[in-house]
């Protein structure tokens, strides 16, 4: 039973982190109906940025904050100048070639700035001997504020979309860009500031994740991103509540495969699941089926 | 002189003048060096490995062309080339390498990957080829440790096979359930295989469970419940420093509190750094030179070179009195490659592949900076053998990390 709750555990903890990158994917989403595929390059840079700041002698929350800042800032250059012209022509997918781009751009950068080796990550609330007992349970506080945090970001932006004009705005320019235009809304304020979120929760995933690992180096995230991926689509593309069923299904399910047929198989499941679910539920468990109009 | 003579006199000129410009200077001049290379991960993610056999390269060569060089003639690092540790890339540059036909010796790339890419196409070149970090054990001896060795490769580095054996020597004496964690590269999979029947031949009763990870792999709690559930007394890892933290980091958070073992990644820096206060305790196997209190002159030697060159650096660590262990085989092992390969050709006066392969393979008791003494012969290219490693365990007091010999 122990051990069941401690794959359990670690599956919620690591699958909350694959929602918050689905979550990420899912904003632009949202606005642009494109993905960043460097989505794990600011993971990456955030985390990196983040040790530098620290070394520097800056307290780790501040640390955080500006390293965030730079993210968030990275985000409006994304925006700008991979997305927004390729999204010019019509039907272009240009934006899958700038932003994978991009992503192997800041790669480059921060082999360059930070040195190509991994580098120890510090911890930011707790280390991984902190642990509380719940049940007889060994429970670390770790895996316990990766978790909620993830989960409060999720609820946040949920309750941001559903109850502010903002967010009611945004999900007016998901349906219809050209429309929300007409109406007088800040259409292209509100795309950039999808790709600011987006980068933002890029960058928290990329905080918990290296304090969980222990180090970053810079081809940290590619894989993160692909489970991201995999969750947004099981959860329901565009859908923040199905991206954290869908990341935290996903963790569960590929930890107990893991843990009890093969460690091995654990990778593979996740994919397995992401074939399963275009073939059964394209639309995905939560996200509404698209209504075309004749 | 008509005209039209004195213009083709005028041509004549202008081309005399051309093709002489497009001469060298001295015909010879770009045969009077003798030439090295080598492709290894010089920048990427594994560029410690690649960038500390230039290093000892570098060192090695610059001190022979002090003493004048190989047979009259200078000491040149001709390539250097750049392969991340990736074996297409590898595969690339060593073509490049091997059309250069003035290269007289090679060394091999950093990791068992990119040197099994090109280790037949080494093998067929037939240049003298020295093995500094690679250690799957067919890179040597392809058909297994009992038949001959590819007659033109030779090894400096921790072989899997010793490495295997050292381990599971001090293992099987003190447990008798064994958990082995190994990435899945070549690499890890058959230095566990290795470990896990030399477990086997030292102790039939011993019950080993086997997990595999991915390099880079963020979380090994399925790994770990896997050991701990067939009640592992002991977790032996094969695999990078850094793979290593996140197990670590791991094994604290799910509470297991068993001994850790490992190979030569255990005390490489990016296992320290990463798992900090927690490295305590941990074991692993490495060269035995550059932890001895009093190492042998050559590895002295070698550590005054490197200190008076680069100073106390990544390669070297923060502990100006001590080296890292890990130099010996980042650094140490390329610069003893360099000096086996120069000195066999001076006992041969010849840059000829048979004749310098025959002065190696004549090679007795050579001091050596990574091992203390190199032997080798027709049927023995691999110079390591188990009473060159030792097993470490790491202590660490704030910010200062000691290693203690624990089994010799």
């Amino acid at each position: 039973m122990t051990t069941f709750l401690s794959l359990v555990l670690a599956g919620v903890s690591v699958g909350a982190v694959y929602a918050l990158v689905a979550l990420g994917l899912n904003v632009t989403f949202w606005t642009t109906k494109t993905l960043n595929f460097g989505h794990g390059s600011l993971m990456m840079f955030c985390a990196m940025l983040m040790v530098y700041f620290a070394s520097q002698g800056l307290v780790l929350a501040l640390a955080a904050v500006l390293s965030l800042l730079v993210i968030a800032a990275f985000g409006i250059f994304i925006e700008r100048f991979t997305v927004r012209p390729a999204l010019k022509t019509n039907n272009s997918m240009g934006w899958v070639v700038s932003t994978l781009g991009f992503g192997i751009v800041l790669q480059g950068v921060a082999a360059k700035l930070f040195g190509s080796q991994a580098v120890a990550f510090p911890s930011i609330l707790f280390d991984s001997e902190d642990f509380v007992t719940i049940f007889g349970l060994h429970v670390s506080l770790q895996y316990l504020v990766v978790l909620g945090l993830s989960v409060f970001l999720v609820v946040v932006l949920e309750a941001f979309l559903r109850l502010t004009r903002w967010g009611q705005a945004v999900r007016a320019v998901s349906h219809d860009p050209e429309l929300g235009r007409v109406n007088g809304m800040p259409v292209n304020a509100i795309i950039v500031g999808s790709f600011v979120l987006s980068a933002l929760l890029g960058g928290a995933a990329g905080l918990l994740v290296s304090q969980i690992g222990g180090t970053v180096d810079p081809a940290f995230g590619f894989n993160l991103v692909l489970f991201g991926f995999v969750a947004a689509v099981v959860g329901g593309m565009g859908s923040s509540v199905g991206a954290l069923v869908g990341g935290i299904a996903l963790g569960v399910l590929s930890k107990l495969i893991g843990g009890y047929v093969a460690s091995a198989a654990e990778q593979p499941v996740a994919f397995a699941i992401l074939m399963l679910m275009l073939a059964l539920r394209p639309n995905g468990l939560l996200a509404q089926a698209e209504a075309t109009k004749a | 002189m008509t005209r039209h003579g004195i213009r083709l006199l005028k041509f004549g000129v202008l081309a005399g003048t051309a093709l002489a410009a497009m001469m060298p200077a001295h015909p010879t001049a770009a045969q009077e060096t003798v030439k090295l290379g080598f492709t290894a991960a010089l920048t990427g993610p594994f560029n410690e490995f690649g960038e500390g056999i230039r290093r000892g390269v570098e060192i090695a060569i610059e001190e022979w062309n002090k003493k004048g060089g190989v047979n009259g003639k200078k000491v040149e690092l001709a390539e250097a080339l750049d392969d991340q540790l990736v074996p297409d890339r590898a595969v690339q540059n060593m073509r490049r390498i091997l059309d250069n036909e003035q290269i007289a010796a090679l060394i091999a790339p950093s990791g068992s990957g990119p040197t099994l890419a090109v280790i037949d196409m080494l093998e067929a070149d037939g240049r003298p080829v020295c093995n500094t970090q690679a250690q799957t054990p067919t890179i040597v001896y392809p058909k297994g440790p009992e038949s001959p060795p590819r007659q033109n490769i030779f090894s400096l580095s921790i072989d899997n096979t010793v490495e295997a054996e050292k381990l599971a020597g001090v293992l099987a004496s003190q447990y008798k359930k064994v958990g082995l964690l190994h990435e899945s590269t070549g690499y890890g999979v058959t230095g566990a295989e290795l470990i896990g029947k030399a477990i086997k031949a030292a102790n039939q009763e011993a019950t080993i469970t086997s997990e595999a990870y991915n390099q880079r792999a963020q979380d090994m709690t399925a790994q770990l419940t896997r050991a701990q559930r067939a009640g592992a007394e002991v977790l032996m890892v094969v695999g990078l420093g850094a793979d290593l933290a996140v197990i670590r980091k791991n094994m604290a958070r799910l509470n297991i509190n068993i001994p850790l073992y490992a190979t030569a990644g255990g005390i490489t820096p990016p296992y320290m750094e990463g798992a900090g206060n927690l490295v305590k305790g941990t074991r692993a196997a490495s060269t035995k030179s550059f932890g001895l209190d009093e190492p042998p002159a050559a590895t002295k030697t070698f550590l005054e070179l490197y200190k008076a060159k680069h100073g106390f650096d990544r390669w070297w660590g923060n502990d100006p009195e001590r080296p890292q262990i890990s130099m010996a085989t980042t650094v140490g092992t390329a610069y003893d490659c360099v000096n086996l390969l120069l000195n066999a050709m001076v006992k041969a006066n010849s840059t000829k592949p048979k004749d310098i392969i025959k002065a190696l393979e004549e090679t007795k008791d050579f001091p050596a900076a990574s091992i203390r003494a190199i032997s080798f012969s027709p049927e023995k290219h691999r110079a390591l053998t188990v009473d060159d490693l030792a097993v470490y365990e790491i202590d660490k007091q704030g910010d200062k990390v000691k290693l203690t010999i624990v089994q010799e």
